[in-house]
């Protein structure tokens, strides 16, 4: 959280996938919903991603993929968060994801997968419902 | 919401007498008995254009502006009874067309499939999706490809790789024969380089080489991503591709100009249209710097299909202002002669565009993809329904949608014959206005965009970019806040609503395995590449690029067309210029 109490979220957008539409209208939600929001920009390898919610000391990192490549760079993600023990970290996952898909993401620890048509408001609830739940980690 | 009189003309004192009359007696006690702020329905008078502006604003089809059309009828309409006596089947191709859109894998996975179909019987040139990494400039081996190899197309990462795939096209699909279409804009010089250095070794003359180059590099930094440099240095790449091709290459198109990306990333449909025409203005311009006479390169410019929204009136507006604005910049801005210069030349026209399809309810997707054919059969295009309704379920298309698409479109054509009229709305009030409002906003749109120094300069600063963020966000917000309505999405979505599902195989297309495995037998290819080859060649090619991309003047593309033949990779070869032009930053939104 920041100074003001806010939850920090980092949206990602993990590899080399270009449509950028569905995580700026999200950073844009969230931020008006009340949270302080970071957006990577394009082009973000897992390591990166990793380090900037680490840097940043996020609560939710939210990684938007629509490449088909959703496996193997979530995995990344959340190996990557684990490594650095912040599994703590909150990650959804959203995009074209085949449903097919949705629970082996779940599997790997993604909290939710949101798809087309979802509203913002229920990410934002979501991620507030976890928030209360899971206590933040006090840094030494 | 009642349209007072355009611009252009008088109209007579009764209509507006009458006109007044209706307000008061009609409109103004219906809106109050329905307790409405305004009415939701529109009503146009008469446009008040005497013949002489309609001559000057729509004209006939075929003529100068283009508003009714670039032809009288479209090529397909020649041969619509033919092809449905034959079974013609659009997506497996024809002789002297190109083929489906496709690839994954390896180059070597996709030939493969390639052969396949053609054994089915499914004809037509490549048209080639390249995967992420080739999009972006780098190899299969780059740790900036891990996961993506093959994913979204097929990997090329050097000209045996490109050879490969077109062993697949020999005998009566040769290169010469069939033309072939490249979804590929920031190397887009390198794939070029790549048909020319193919053409050469199969001892075809550069001329014969017919198809298409995305290459349409600014659209990749307001909407789809794929950019490598910053744009001034991707502007000289495409002039030195549009030289080349129009010196050397004289029957390939040098670009596909695209608005629809924009509006799929969020765009209003007038900064689609705006924001196009910059885009265009820009590429013309790089031609002229190049050296060219408008009328030797902008007859082989195309266009990738503006709009992309259910709102079918506004669609079929756009499409028409479009081809009058397109018209008029060509030919009193840069004094072009040749008509085909001053077409907008697309593949399709209006369209409802994949944002508009929902997940839910998806086969509903259908019955929206309709809509945008009869749009586009309205406007001058193929009454194609587009895309099939499985879309948004995830990448790839199932047989079962493919089907149903194609049999809207040809229920489109064949039954309700969408297409006999051209230009159905023409003189029509409503419409005419439409096309009016549209060319006017978008204008004062593009004024703002010249006044910033044009399309690259409103990248530079990021204005486009941030302005279709912008849009996208509205467009969410009047969604959640149900000013706009999607059925099954925001409204019709309580219990007395069944989920419809239908029986879904998708096309075994794309083997699992193979592209589980693609990553790593191209990382070995790479590796096998740089043992064989001579890297002295390689690393000199590599110079002499690096050298000439220093020098502003010098056209790149014989220096390219150079290291392709000598194998040197798209990302040793995007690296050189790299190393001089820099690398593209994202714009902070």
């Amino acid at each position: 959280m920041d100074q003001q109490g806010k939850i920090r979220v980092l949206i990602a957008k993990p590899g080399l996938d270009g449509h950028e539409r569905g995580a700026r209208v999200v950073a844009f939600g969230l931020r008006d919903e009340g949270f302080e929001v970071i957006y990577t920009g394009l082009r973000q390898t897992p390591e990166q991603i990793v380090n900037a919610a680490i840097q940043e000391d996020v609560r939710v990192v939210g990684l938007s993929i629509l490449s088909g490549a959703h496996l193997s760079l979530t995995q990344k993600v959340i190996e990557g968060l684990r490594r650095n023990r912040a599994d703590d970290v909150l990650v959804l996952v959203g995009g074209v994801i085949p449903d097919a898909d949705r629970t082996a993401l779940k599997d790997m620890g993604v909290a939710e997968v949101f798809t087309s048509g979802v509203r913002i408001g229920d990410i934002a609830a979501l991620i507030r419902l976890h928030a209360d739940a899971v206590p933040v980690q006090v840094q030494p | 919401m009642i349209e007072r009189e355009g611009a252009a003309g008088k109209r007579g004192n009764r209509i507006e007498e009458a006109h007044a009359e209706w307000r008061e007696k009609i409109l103004e006690p219906r809106i109050k008995r329905f307790n409405l702020k305004e009415s939701p329905t529109r009503f146009h008078l008469p446009p008040g254009q005497g013949e002489e502006s309609f001559l000057q604003k729509v004209g006939f089809p075929g003529q100068y502006p283009f508003t009714a059309g670039n032809q009288p009828f479209d090529y397909w309409q020649a041969y619509a009874p033919d092809a449905a006596r034959l079974g013609y089947r659009p997506d497996w191709g024809g002789s002297g067309k190109v083929g489906k859109y496709g690839g994954f894998g390896t180059p070597e996975d996709y030939r493969d499939y390639l052969f396949r179909m053609q054994s089915m019987g499914r004809m037509g040139g490549p048209n080639i999706a390249f995967d992420l990494p080739t999009q972006c400039g780098y190899d299969s081996d780059s740790p900036y490809a891990a996961g993506e190899v093959g994913r979204v197309g097929v990997a090329i990462d050097s000209f045996r790789d490109f050879e490969t795939v077109y062993e697949a096209y020999t005998g009566g699909l040769d290169i010469d024969k069939v033309p072939s279409n490249f979804t590929i804009n920031a190397p887009a010089a390198v794939i070029i380089a790549m048909y020319a250095v193919l053409a050469k070794k199969r001892g075809i003359p550069l001329e014969k080489l017919g198809g298409t180059p995305q290459n349409d590099i600014l659209k990749e930094f307001i909407a789809r991503g794929t950019y490598i440099f910053p744009p001034r240095p991707s502007m000289r790449l495409f002039r030195d591709t549009c030289v080349f091709c129009t010196r050397r290459m004289k029957s390939l198109n040098i670009n596909s100009i695209g608005g629809y990306h924009m509006r799929e990333a969020g765009a209003s449909r007038v900064q689609d249209l705006a924001f196009s025409l910059a885009n265009g203005i820009a590429y013309v311009e790089a031609g002229l710097e190049g050296g060219l006479e408008v009328d030797q390169f902008a007859p082989r410019f195309t266009f990738n299909a503006f709009g992309g929204s259910m709102e079918i009136y506004r669609e079929i507006a756009l499409q028409r202002a479009a081809r009058r604005m397109w018209a008029e910049i060509m030919k009193e801005r840069f004094r072009a002669k040749d008509k085909r210069s001053m077409m907008i030349r697309q593949p399709i026209t209006a369209h409802i565009g994949c944002i508009s399809t929902t997940l839910a309810r998806p086969l509903n997707n259908l019955v929206r993809a309709v809509i945008g054919g009869m749009a586009a059969g309205m406007s001058g295009g193929i009454p194609g329904a587009f895309p099939p309704f499985d879309e948004p379920l995830g990448l790839g298309h199932s047989q079962e949608a493919v089907q149903l698409q194609l049999d809207a479109t040809r229920i489109m054509i064949y039954e309700a014959k969408v297409a006999d009229v051209c230009d159905p709305w023409a003189g029509s009030y409503f419409m005419e206005f439409l096309t009016d409002e549209i060319e006017e906003e978008a204008a004062s749109e593009l004024k703002k965009i010249e006044t910033m120094g044009g399309a690259v300069a409103a990248i530079e600063n990021g204005y486009m970019q941030r302005a279709i963020a912008k849009s996208a966000y509205e467009r969410q917000k009047a969604i959640e806040a149900r000013e706009d309505f999607v059925v099954g999405v925001n409204c019709f979505t309580g219990d007395n609503e069944i989920e419809v599902t239908v029986n879904r195989v998708v096309e075994d297309t794309y083997d699992a395995k193979l592209l589980t495995t693609a990553e790593d037998r191209q990382k070995k290819k790479i590796q096998e590449l740089k043992r064989q080859r001579s890297s002295r060649a390689v690393s000199r090619s590599l110079s002499v690029l690096k050298t000439q991309a220093g020098l502003e003047g010098e056209n790149l593309m014989p220096a390219i067309c150079d290291c392709v033949e000598h194998d040197a990779t798209v990302q040793e070869i995007c690296d050189a210029l790299r190393d001089v032009f820099g690398e593209a930053q994202p714009v902070k939104i």
